[in-house]
């Protein structure tokens, strides 16, 4: 006998909205429709009718809450190529250190989101413990935690301080002490391992044709990393490797623990480009016009078009710009978010999956459902019945525990 | 795609008689790296042909990222932007696929049974741009609620573009 089962539009894994349509026989998923049409907040439209475009930088920085450098990093990589803009050695360097701040605080943001959703708690707590040290670093710097506003056309909006250099490198052996530590907990632990190892497998096939991207893409064996393959700002100079999990269990399984293995060791990745970056960044200028009011000026007579591409935490971010002349918002822009790509993939990987699985493996590739949809609507289908986020949640901590008595 | 990968591409576009036109960006402080695009002005018959060349060419398979648009009044522009070389350091490049289309005949044939990952864009471009996918195998709303009303397309600037928009501030009033 199936059964369709609605997972939202207010859950899966993420606190956001997003319908998953399961068809389920027994406990197991047979099949999976993903709706996602449940909020749409018109970003792009706001972008190409109603902002100028440096306007457009921040309310691209407000796509997403946590990817709040990658989408400006993203559309300002894309306007200075349609107006071939020079940016100062300085900036770049400082826009390495941000992206990969970022990084560190989304992955384990991540990692804290994951121990939750199999019902370990006192990881999740320990994991945002630990985070709040980058937290810290990013409050030190920009002045703010979330939202930094950073990003300018032609270079960062904030320098680096020579006092705050020390206190960085402190937070970078925090890091560094403590990733043994992390890496313990997280891979060598026995119910970690038995919910994740062989759950929401991603051949590497469906992920190559599938088009995804990040650490989903890389935990099944595809190496790519937009910061390897194309390397924009300083990026050229630090030969970043795309990381893959062979590189710590000698094998690639394309599971839910193998993303696992890929994020923790994209922080200590990140941890040490920082530390390489602060040791090499060149002084100088961090703006190549200061004045605004030029800039827009430049900005309303540029015409051209070009294509952003960065590696935010959860995949390779695209934006498209074109210009036009003497048309002040963007002619056309077009902003694809890590997860737009990665949401296909959860077909494949729910496909023969337990119900309870659900919320660790739709967590697994990191959504973030406000990156893919961007409109504000409110749906008043109130007629289906809805498994909501605690009853999903408790589910999955019983076959948490169900597991550790030795069930199925 | 390696180079020489990419010369095979470009060899096969020529002998097509396929316009192309190659875009190179220097990035990098120290060390230097290029940014390369290759922008393919692709007439909607040889659309698939062009993405089924684009499949051969790759070493492994080529990653489709999205579909954006631009409305120019008679015609609009649909491109497709496609990378290639991944894997590897510097290698990688960027295609565009651009389609020119006229504005009284809006269609383009369906990609998804090449590359799989285009669906969302497809449903996409059509909800708002109105562009008819031809054997879309799923044509519902992407991002649009399902009771948005039809003939409308934000994406276009013409009579079909929403009309009535409210800021936030004044839905609350």
């Amino acid at each position: 006998m199936k059964y369709e089962i609605p997972i939202g539009p207010i859950h899966p894994a993420l606190k956001e909205p997003i319908l998953l349509q399961l068809t389920v026989e027994g406990e197991e998923i047979k099949d999976v429709d993903v709706i996602a049409s449940q909020n749409h907040r018109g970003i792009e439209w706001i972008g190409m009718n109603r902002n100028n475009p440096v306007q457009s930088i921040y309310i691209a920085e407000r796509i997403c809450g946590i990817c709040n450098i990658s989408h400006p990093a993203a559309v300002i990589l894309a306007v200075e190529e349609a107006m071939n803009m020079d940016v100062p050695d300085r900036a770049q360097y400082i826009r390495v250190i941000q992206c990969e701040l970022e990084r560190i605080h989304s992955h384990l943001l991540w990692a804290g989101v994951a121990a939750h959703e199999i019902g370990f708690d006192s990881l999740l707590h320990y994991t945002w413990k630990v985070r709040e040290k980058v937290m810290d670093i990013l409050e030190l710097v920009n002045g703010n935690r979330v939202t930094k506003a950073i990003m300018m056309y032609g270079g960062v909006r904030r320098d680096i301080k020579k006092e705050h250099i020390p206190k960085i490198k402190k937070m970078l052996e925090y890091y560094k002490e403590g990733f043994d530590k992390l890496a313990k907990f997280f891979l060598e632990d026995k119910t970690i391992e038995m919910r994740t190892r062989n759950v929401g497998i991603l051949t590497k096939e469906d992920a190559l044709k599938l088009g995804a991207i990040g650490p989903t893409a890389r935990a099944s064996g595809v190496k790519k990393d937009v910061r390897q393959d194309q390397p924009y700002f300083a990026y050229p100079d630090f030969d970043v490797k795309a990381i893959t999990p062979d590189m710590f269990t000698g094998e690639v399984v394309g599971d839910t623990y193998d993303r696992i293995v890929v994020r923790l060791l994209e922080v200590k990745q990140s941890v040490e480009i920082i530390e390489r970056a602060l040791d090499e960044m060149p002084s100088g200028d961090i703006l190549a016009e200061p004045k605004l009011v030029k800039l827009l000026m430049d900005l309303k007579k540029a015409e051209g078009e070009g294509v952003g591409r960065h590696e935010a935490p959860r995949g390779e971010v695209i934006h498209y710009v074109k210009l036009k002349k003497d048309f002040e918002p963007f002619f056309s822009w077009k902003v694809r978010a890590p997860t737009y790509s990665n949401i296909m993939s959860w077909i494949p990987m729910l496909k023969g999956c337990q119900i309870a699985d659900v919320p660790i493996v739709a967590a697994s590739i990191d959504p973030c459902i406000s990156c893919t949809n961007r409109v504000i609507r409110i749906n008043n289908d109130g007629k289906r019945e809805i498994i909501g986020g605690d009853e999903l949640h408790r589910l999955s901590v019983k076959k948490t525990k169900r597991l550790l008595e030795g069930g199925s | 795609m390696g180079v020489k990968r990419m010369k095979e591409l470009l060899e096969k576009l020529k002998e097509k008689k396929i316009k192309f036109e190659i875009r190179e960006r220097e990035e990098g402080v120290k060390k230097k790296g290029k940014r390369k695009t290759v922008l393919v002005y692709t007439p909607r018959e040889n659309l698939r042909d062009i993405v089924k060349m684009l499949i051969e060419t790759s070493e492994d398979f080529p990653h489709f990222s999205v579909c954006s648009f631009a409305d120019y009044g008679d015609y609009v522009e649909l491109n497709y932007h496609f990378s290639t070389g991944y894997g590897k350091p510097l290698q990688e490049t960027n295609v565009i696929l651009r389609v020119t289309l006229k504005k009284d005949d809006l269609r383009v044939p369906t990609l998804t049974d090449l590359v799989p990952a285009t669906i969302f864009s497809e449903r996409e471009i059509k909800e708002m741009t109105g562009i008819e996918i031809e054997n879309i195998p799923d044509g519902r709303h992407m991002f649009l609620t399902k009771d948005f009303p039809d003939g409308v397309y934000p994406w276009r600037r013409d009579e079909t573009a929403p009309k009535e928009t409210r800021k936030m501030y004044e839905v609350w009033k």
